[in-house]
């Protein structure tokens, strides 16, 4: 008989949702209360939100142990994952039902985003050190470029929604919610949770280039 | 080491399922053959529920008060030993159940609740929710499903029986059968075989409330390779059946109970629709006919009413085969919180609301009292059948055991409701642990039956396929199953008389004449329907004749089986002492001397040879007249 | 003259390719699929007025209990007995159910259901189907309420069709199944085996691979709470994963 311990498929299943929420999610949250400072204008941006976070010891330990890898094994999970399904999704139109979907697709577009985001954030920088030094004029002058703007728009919004979905349906796989009832309260919960996100997120956009 | 002994269960409804689990447990291997996976039996059709002592109410119910009805219930024609035991066991079984996990509904204190059920008087009926047959079912079903998990039971789903292989001493050594995919045809080597196929009411087609399994076919070609059926007169007719093309659905007693009034138009052309026909242009029949119970009288004096108005009076409902069942004028909040289940039925398979609109019902075939024949052995001691001898549920063919509907054990000349889940789960233990018992004292060698025997049979059953798929005759089979059931149900059903009985049995002569000249219209022969269908039809129409001519034999009224000319009534408010009443007693005990006694009906050459058996009376002597007042 | 007319997805055997035949009937008040598809079986010539093998299908109730019935009508996975044709856009598109191996015309073969089943030991062990002359614990009116919703499952295959998870070539044993780990867990003396439903559970197939579409509850003929059942096997399977990490071992 083989117990959870002994079967990597569930624990691997379970570690893939948990690594969603915490770091990943946790992450993303934070990301976003960061960049919102941007409003503060360059100089408080540049030194005190990215200024202090820069100073922080073992950066990079923290980077690739609580950023990257968790990302990393999040993501190329979730492609695994993502063969099992088989969303017809036109054939019913339920809400869930699109969500699923929604999820799936959204993962994949986050990892199209996130390559073209961090290559222009820190893979750049690695050769452009200026970047470094000016996050807040580099951003600027990302944002304002029309396409850009549209597409961290788009990451942002399937990024957020990926997590705010994957916050519900978490709820499910972990036994939190079981009525249906509960799931549709948790769901009203999620979405709200969506919205605050959203603005949180705009607002760090929008802090760049007004 | 030897080989273990193997058995043959053919049918896994409630019947089939119990005798596969007692013959596996016993050590025996099981092949088990259904026409479908046996989780879709018929038996899941019943809703009601299954009855059982538990005198958990405050009513001192009693077991010998279930002999009592049962017996009584089916005017004293059930063998009685078998009756008695069935009942004493029925708690034990219930809990068996139980410990199987199915959910059974609960009283607050977390027992099995009960409901009272038609022809008794105490609360007896354990019940799942709506669906009691489904829920026992599964509870087997699941239990099978371990055993078979650990390897002593195998199922052969999709393979539809076809005939029996019997040794040199007429003893039966094994099957054949089809495999409803391919059209193959192999034979099984086994040294026991069981029948559960459950019912025939199919021979009476779409007026019929029986699933599609319940045809009869199986025992009907045992019965021509030489086992008896018993008591097939007797086929029970539910009143208030909701019409449909292709079956009757059953719509419960509760109906009329909760003040359901039934009715036709005065003039049968009426086309008006039913709720604008006014009060003055309707006949209440039963009202008018029984003062006293009005619409609540028992099911078979409904049906009969029914019958007559719609086949004597020519008052069907538009001309046709139907009357109004009435619940317009309830409250529809009463009726709804009261008839949920039966109110849903309707509005899911009619699309009306019979809230807003009378419900179209007509009486239709549901249970089979009689079937296949079987023995039983009594103990003195108890008065009851002796607990695993090998001769109990055991057909006439030595190796052949039948239990389930297909069998005539338990209910006489007509069936208590709940009482038939109840039968087919205790028969179905029973028979498993009748094999057990006959295996155990088995002395041949399984192997030493010549091969010959079975490629023969294999032979000849190849050859009805053949010459079935190769007919090119004018008869289509699936008009022709209808033609039998508006012939079943208008000349052998509720109301019976022997001319009319005769002219079917000349007329079922010949629809198996035409049955012959048939054209499946098909030339696929993978998974052809058809063929299994014809095939089946063919058995029905044989059916059809040994229910008539058992009916025709039988010239008195008992139970279910009806003839006006020959019927006893009680003379109206006369009760025991009266001298009218006495006079009646009298009446019905020179009846019974004459006609209390088991039909057997035997294959002859050109058809059924009907002879009798004494009832073993030794529980309850028939005393008492049944009465219902 | 009033027709009912159908488009039925057509296969002879399981490894012809399907094709489309039209059929038409003529009205009649109160058919449901199954009655229209007798009629149609009965004379079986398309609308084109070629004379072609009778539709093939399963049926056995026809009153919605034995799940035999279960089709891809107009898109979507439900029983024929108790889809009244009133009900339904024309011309009425029937197709097998796509997660089953066709084995001919609407019928397909659902025997992985049962399989499953055995993988996920959906019964309750006892000694023996013999008198132990005493029934099972005590249920709670409130305890049976929700068992028996549970207990209505017919094995139709509805669920698992609507399941974007479940399919021919995965694992995933469906909502039915847990559902029946459901039941059984709750059972009095069905809890006792309830850490080896929860492995089996824990296993490829079981149900972590559910991606909480939802569409299962929603197609359920007999509306059966399956994604309560999921939650609630979630729960339980974090407590036992916890019991397996943290706690004794076996
Ligand atoms: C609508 C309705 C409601 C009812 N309600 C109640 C009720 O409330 N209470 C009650 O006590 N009784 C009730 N009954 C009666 C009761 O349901 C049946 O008598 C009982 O279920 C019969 O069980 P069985 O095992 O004999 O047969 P079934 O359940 O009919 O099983 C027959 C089996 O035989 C197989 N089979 C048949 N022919 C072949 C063949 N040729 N080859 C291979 N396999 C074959 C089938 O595949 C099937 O598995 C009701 C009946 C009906 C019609
Ligand atoms: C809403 C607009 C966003 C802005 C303005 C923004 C801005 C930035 C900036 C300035 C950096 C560089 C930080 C540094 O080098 O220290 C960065 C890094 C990063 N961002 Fe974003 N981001 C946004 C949205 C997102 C989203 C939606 C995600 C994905 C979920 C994301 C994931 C990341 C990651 C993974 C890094 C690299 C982090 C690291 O290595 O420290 N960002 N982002
Ligand atoms: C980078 C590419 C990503 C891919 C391909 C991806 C893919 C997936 C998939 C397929 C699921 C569904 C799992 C299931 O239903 O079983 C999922 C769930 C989830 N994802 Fe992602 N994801 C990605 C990034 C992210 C990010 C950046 C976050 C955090 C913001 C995140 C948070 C979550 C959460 C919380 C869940 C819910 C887990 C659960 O249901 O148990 N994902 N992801
Ligand atoms: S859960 Fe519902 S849809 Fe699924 S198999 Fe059971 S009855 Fe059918
Ligand atoms: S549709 Fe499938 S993905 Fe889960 S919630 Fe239902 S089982
Ligand atoms: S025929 Fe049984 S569910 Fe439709």
């Amino acid at each position: 008989m083989q117990t959870s311990i002994h079967n990597p498929h569930f624990l691997l299943r379970r570690l893939h949702s948990l690594l969603g929420l915490l770091p990943a999610g946790g992450f993303l949250i934070f990301h976003l209360w960061e960049n919102s400072q941007s409003r503060f204008g360059a100089t408080y941006y540049n030194d005190q939100v990215v200024g202090w976070l820069q100073g922080l010891n073992y950066l990079v330990i923290l980077e690739i142990f609580m950023i990257a890898l968790p990302l990393l094994f999040h993501a190329g999970y979730g492609l695994v994952i993502l063969r099992s399904g088989q969303s017809e999704w036109r054939r019913f139109s339920w809400l869930h039902h699109r969500l699923y979907w929604l999820q799936r697709v959204s993962g994949v577009a986050i990892l199209l985003f996130l390559l073209f985001h961090v290559g222009w954030t820190r893979i750049w920088a690695i050769w452009e050190p200026a970047i470094k030094l000016d996050l807040f004029g580099h951003m600027q002058s990302l944002l304002s470029q029309p396409t850009i703007f549209l597409l961290y728009l788009i990451g942002l919004l399937l990024s957020l929604f990926h997590l705010s979905n994957g916050l519900w349906t978490m709820a499910i796989s972990w036994g939190l919610t079981t009525s249906a009832a509960a799931q549709q309260h948790w769901l009203y919960i999620c979405a709200g949770l969506f919205v605050l996100l959203t603005a949180l997120g705009l607002h760090g956009m929008l802090g760049f280039v007004l | 080491m030897k080989r273990p002994r193997k058995v043959i269960i053919i049918g896994g409804g409630l019947g089939g399922l119990w005798s596969a689990l007692r013959v596996a447990e016993a050590g025996f291997q099981v092949d088990l053959f259904s026409l479908f996976e046996v989780k879709r039996s018929h038996s899941v059709c019943a809703q009601g529920g299954i009855n059982a002592c538990f005198d958990t109410k405050g009513e001192r119910d009693s077991i010998w008060q279930h002999t009592v009805d049962t017996l009584k219930g089916g005017a004293y024609l059930a063998n009685q030993p078998p009756v008695k035991s069935m009942c004493e066991e029925a708690p034990g079984l219930i809990h068996t159940f139980e410990r199987m996990g199915v959910t059974f509904s609960r009283t607050a204190e977390g027992l099995m609740d009960l409901r009272l059920f038609g022809g008794v008087k105490n609360r007896r009926t354990v019940f799942a929710g709506a669906s009691t047959g489904q829920q026992l079912l599964y509870g087997v079903d699941q239990e099978v499903r371990r055993q078979e998990s650990l390897g002593r039971i195998r199922k052969f789903e999709w393979w539809e029986f076809l005939s029996l292989v019997l040794d040199g001493q007429d003893t039966c050594k094994g099957i054949t059968a089809m495999n409803l995919r391919t059209l193959e045809i192999k034979s099984f080597r086994a040294d026991a075989v069981i029948l559960a196929t459950g019912g025939m009411g199919q021979t009476y087609g779409h007026r019929s409330t029986n699933s599609t399994n319940s045809t009869g076919a199986a025992a009907c070609r045992v019965y021509q390779q030489g086992a008896w059926f018993a008591n097939t007169e007797f086929f029970q007719f539910h009143p208030t059946a909701m019409l449909g093309d292709d079956k009757t659905r059953l719509m419960s007693e509760a109906a009329r109970g909760e003040g359901g009034r039934i009715w036709v138009p005065q003039d049968p052309e009426d086309t008006r629709r039913p709720t604008e026909i006014p009060e003055q242009d309707r006949f209440y029949f039963l009202e008018s006919w029984f003062p006293s119970y009005g619409n609540t009288v028992p099911r078979d004096v409904a049906s009969r009413a029914i019958w007559r108005v719609v086949h004597e009076m020519g008052l069907g409902v538009g001309g046709e085969h139907k009357v109004y069942l009435d619940l317009t004028h309830l409250n529809p909040g009463f009726i709804e919180q009261r008839l949920h289940a039966i109110l849903d039925i309707y509005r899911k398979f009619h699309g009306a609301d019979p809230v807003h609109e009378p419900m179209e019902i007509y009486p239709s075939a549901h249970y089979a009292m009689g079937g296949l024949w079987v023995d039983f052995e009594k103990d003195v001691s108890s008065g009851g059948m002796k607990p695993g001898s090998q001769r109990n549920h055991a057909t006439n063919i030595p190796g052949l055991y039948a239990c389930g509907e297909c069998d005539y054990g338990y209910h006489g000349a007509n069936r208590l409701g709940a009482n038939s889940l109840l039968s087919a789960s205790f028969s179905g233990r029973v028979a498993g642990e009748a094999v057990a018992a006959y295996l155990k004292g088995l002395q041949d060698d399984l192997q030493t039956v010549p091969e010959y025997k079975y490629l023969n049979e294999v032979a000849r059953q190849q050859a009805i396929n053949q010459s079935l798929m190769d007919s090119r005759g004018e008869e289509n089979p699936y008009a022709l199953h209808h033609e039998l059931g508006e012939l079943m149900s208008s000349r052998v059903g509720v109301v019976r008389d022997n001319d009319v009985l005769r002219q079917a049995i000349d007329d079922l002569s010949e629809l198996e004449e035409r049955s012959l000249r048939i054209n499946l219209q098909e030339t696929n022969s993978w998974s052809n329907q058809g063929l299994a269908y014809t095939r089946q039809l063919q058995e029905m129409i044989r059916l059809g004749r040994v229910i008539a001519a058992s009916a025709l034999a039988r010239d008195e009224c008992r139970g279910a089986h009806y003839k006006p000319a020959l019927d006893l009534t009680i003379p109206e408010n006369t009760y025991p002492g009266d001298p009218a009443y006495e006079k009646y007693r009298e009446a019905w005990k020179r009846q019974n001397k004459d006609w209390l006694k088991t039909t057997i009906a035997s294959a002859g050459e050109t058809g059924p040879v009907i002879s009798y058996q004494p009832v073993d009376l030794s529980v309850l002597s028939p005393e008492e007249p049944r009465d219902y007042r | 003259m009033k027709t009912i007319d159908f488009q039925i997805r057509r296969q002879d055997d399981p490894y012809s390719p399907p094709y489309w035949q039209s059929f038409s009937i003529p009205y009649r008040n109160g058919h449901n699929v199954v009655s229209a598809l007798m009629i149609i079986r009965e004379n079986p010539i398309t609308q084109e007025g070629h004379h072609v093998d009778p539709v093939a299908w399963e049926f056995n109730c026809m009153e919605e209990v034995c799940g035999a019935c279960s089709m891809v009508i107009n898109g979507h996975p439900r029983q024929a007995c108790s889809t009244l044709v009133d009900t339904l856009e024309q011309p009425i598109r029937l197709e097998p159910l796509s997660k089953f191996p066709v084995i001919r015309d609407l019928m397909v073969d659902r025997s992985r259901i049962f399989s499953d089943l055995k993988k996920v030991r959906a019964w309750i062990e006892i000694d023996g189907a013999w008198d132990i002359h005493q029934g099972a614990p005590r249920v709670s009116p409130e305890a049976w309420k929700d068992n028996y919703l549970y207990s209505r499952c017919m094995s139709c295959g509805c669920c698992m069709e609507a399941c974007p998870q479940y399919g021919d070539t995965e694992d995933f044993v469906g909502p039915a199944s847990l559902a029946a780990v459901r039941l059984m867990n709750a059972h009095p003396t069905g809890q006792y085996h309830k850490t080896q439903r929860l492995h089996a559970i824990m296993a490829e197939g079981g149900l972590s691979d559910c991606g909480n579409a939802q569409n299962c509850v929603r197609v359920c003929p007999k509306e059966i709470p399956l994604t309560t059942a999921i939650g609630e096997l979630g729960r339980q399977i974090t407590l036992q994963m916890m019991k397996d990490l943290l706690g004794k071992s076996e």
